[in-house]
């Protein structure tokens, strides 16, 4: 099967929904860089080289370069969506969530709602988030939290160029808002991503590795550390079972909790804040459904609750290390 | 000096790298006989078992349970005896640095394409260039890798050649409306670009009615033919695993779907779970199982019969069966001349979970033939 990097995956799953729907567009800043002035156009391909090639195939009119201004272009790709078309819009950074959060809270996330289930929002938000590019506290979070807990919205997170393509095309083919959280550290990622078009649901947690001793939770690029934990507890004979849940909104609570049973030992690994974050939630929500089986008491491992820091030492200090996830993971099976 | 051999991660098949150690079935100080089956190692597919190739006894074990090792690592340790600690610690450090030192996998076999009525079919070639050819037929819903724990074995005496069937795997699907038959060509346009007259059939289940139809269509070139549990000798089968297998399009309705097709539940990895959900995920994929499962049965009614195809044979057939079949019954009475051979403990992949037993059937009937 052929090797593609995430970026290409992403790009791969754009250039095949455009080529079959024409309803599918994209808007964004910098999509295709140099719009309005006399210069190259699509030099980069995006600030991320994500979107390389699309303008050449399917035009301005369909892959539209913004003003910089999120709240007018996100409310823009919402009225599009409710109109008819398939909009893909794509937030430069998460962190810019707070310029254009009422279209998205108060307006895509409702229209359904609102208009008594007759109104569609087939609208996709890609984004990028995540630390570890040394850019600042204001372009290095992970918001996945704040959007998890707005209702309307579908959340997703792919941590492999697999399972970015195929969580996309179904982002894109599905009829409500989805916010797609591109990690900026898995871009170069290389896997195998078969040229075909593919759909993975949503609510479908990927079983990673099995295992019987402990339970580790990675959402996002952490289902990658979870994986290296995995491989350094398996070096000292413990044998560690890795989920990564893949969408956070719906969330796949079946498979967490037939896992959580079986096994009674859970970490979670989140990048996000600790506090009222999805971590959180899935811990509330073991412990709720499956008490009785745990052996233990659930673990999380998150960043502290700080923003990002700037300074190089103490941004990989704020990432949840696979170090920090073998010592959660021990502490757990000293327990009993 | 006394004889010292080791026990090392096998490789099943061409992507496995690595496996995991499961269980020890036999501990430190047990004495193993050649072919005993000794430890269990899960990969990428299925749990299986390593029988040993070594006799004497087992002195040392070197990988815990649930660790996971690259394909060739030492695993154990077999001496008889008489070897000293001394010479055990030598052995095993002389190996860590031949293993390190391989790089054993730079000759990494690759399947390749063909176009058979203008629709490609992929296929893997192990073994010798040229001379007999065994050719392997996957059943519905698999691929080429349903042979990953025989097609080595095979190809340490003789040419072998697995084909994805059209639909399935790498290959594209089928522009005949005629899913059985546009199978059966798609293998008859393989075997035409090998340039062999002797040719050995292997097929599993769909790929068994396949291999029937084309050794009839291969005449004298059959040297024999292999059917592992093969459609089409009886009137019965479980037709919801075609429709059940279909439809699931999320892990755990397939996971109980695949704990069907095996005698030992545990067997099923999350990666097989996991592989298999990402070919049925394929576009074209669902309707291409469709189109074959239609070919196959009309609910519990199996649509074809190759009685008449088997009685039209000269060369040796033998039929392998596993006692605990669910999709397949075991035939209640065998045909003409054809052997029948059922192997406990095996389910409808005897091929993966008795792989020692069939590898040993297929080699022993090919041999037979010249």
């Amino acid at each position: 099967m052929a090797q593609k990097s995430y970026r290409q995956a992403i790009n791969e799953a754009l250039h095949a929904e455009m080529a079959r729907d024409p309803n599918v567009i994209l808007m964004g800043e910098d999509l295709t860089g140099g719009a309005g002035g006399s210069g190259v156009q699509d030099a980069w391909g995006g600030p991320f080289g994500v979107t390389r090639g699309l303008l050449g195939a399917y035009g301005p009119e369909r892959v539209r370069d913004t003003p910089i201004s999120e709240a007018a272009f996100i409310g823009a790709a919402a009225g599009a969506a409710l109109t008819g078309l398939r909009p893909v819009a794509e937030i430069m950074f998460i962190d810019f969530l707070g310029v254009c959060f009422d279209q998205i809270m108060n307006q895509a996330a409702k229209f359904r709602y609102m208009f008594g289930g007759r109104a569609r929002t087939p609208l996709v938000i890609r984004a990028t988030y995540g630390a570890g590019t040394r850019a600042g506290s204001q372009h290095t979070q992970a918001l996945h939290p704040i959007l998890t807990h707005i209702p309307g919205l579908k959340v997703v997170m792919p941590s492999t160029p697999y399972d970015a393509k195929g969580l996309l095309i179904q982002a894109i083919r599905d009829d409500d808002p989805v916010m797609f959280l591109e990690h900026k550290m898995l871009y170069d990622m290389v896997g195998e991503v078969p040229d075909r078009s593919y759909t993975i649901p949503f609510a479908e947690a990927r079983v990673v590795r099995d295992g019987k001793d402990v339970l580790l939770i990675g959402l996002g690029r952490m289902a990658h550390i979870a994986e290296a934990a995995a491989e350094e507890l398996a070096r000292n004979g413990i044998s560690a079972c890795v989920i990564d849940p893949r969408t956070t909104s719906p969330l796949d609570v079946e498979t967490l909790v037939e896992f959580a049973e079986k096994i009674g030992r859970v970490v979670i690994v989140d990048e996000a804040n600790p506090r009222c974050s999805v971590a959180a939630d899935i811990s509330a929500i073991l412990c709720e459904q499956c008490f009785d089986a745990l052996k233990g008491p659930i673990r999380m491992v998150t960043a502290p609750h700080t923003p990002v820091p700037y300074a190089p030492n103490l941004e990989d200090a704020y990432i949840p290390s696979a170090a920090r996830v073998v010592e959660a993971a021990q502490s757990l099976l000293r327990t009993r | 000096m006394s004889k010292i051999e080791a026990v090392t991660v096998p490789k099943w098949g061409m992507t496995m790298t690595e496996g995991t150690i499961v269980t020890w079935l036999v501990q430190e100080g047990d004495v193993i006989s050649k072919g005993d089956e000794i430890v269990e190692i899960e990969t990428s597919k299925l749990t299986n078992v390593v029988e040993s190739t070594a006799a004497g006894t087992l002195r040392r074990i070197v990988l815990a349970e649930g660790v996971t090792a690259p394909v060739g690592a030492l695993a154990a340790v077999v001496a008889d005896p008489a070897a000293t600690e001394e010479e055990l610690e030598a052995f095993i450090a002389s190996y860590a640095s031949r293993a390190g030192a391989g790089g054993e996998d730079a000759d990494v076999p690759t399947a390749r394409k063909v176009e058979v009525d203008g629709a490609a079919v992929n296929f893997l070639s192990l073994g010798a260039d040229e001379g007999p050819v065994a050719i392997l037929l996957h059943g519905f819903g698999g691929d080429l890798g349903t042979w990953m724990f025989n097609q080595d074995d095979l190809a340490a005496e003789l040419r072998t050649v697995a084909i994805d069937l059209p639909g399935h795997g790498g290959s594209a699907p089928t522009r005949n409306t005629d899913a059985f038959a546009g199978a059966v060509a798609a293998v008859l346009g393989v075997i035409e670009t090998l340039g062999t007259d002797r040719v050995h059939l292997v097929g599993h289940s769909f790929g068994g009615g396949v291999a029937a139809a084309v050794a009839r269509a291969l005449g004298d070139r059959a040297a024999t033919v292999s059917l592992i549990a093969p459609i089409g000798l009886g009137p019965q089968m479980a037709g919801d695993f075609l429709t059940d297998f279909i439809a699931a399009d999320r892990r755990r309705p397939l996971q109980k779907v695949l704990e069907r097709l095996v005698a030992d539940p545990g067997k099923i990895t999350a990666e097989m779970v996991e592989g298999t959900l990402s070919f049925k995920r394929l576009e074209e994929v669902p309707e291409a199982l469709t189109q074959i499962a239609a070919a196959i049965a009309d609910g519990n009614r199996q649509r074809r019969d190759i009685r008449g195809d088997l009685a039209a044979l000269r060369c040796p057939v033998q039929l392998i069966w596993g006692a605990q079949d669910q999709i397949l019954p075991v035939p209640s009475e065998v045909l003409g001349s054809a052997r029948l051979i059922t192997l406990e403990g095996a389910g409808h992949m005897p091929q993966m979970e008795a792989s020692g037993s069939v590898n040993r059937e297929l080699l022993t009937l090919i041999r037979s033939a010249g």
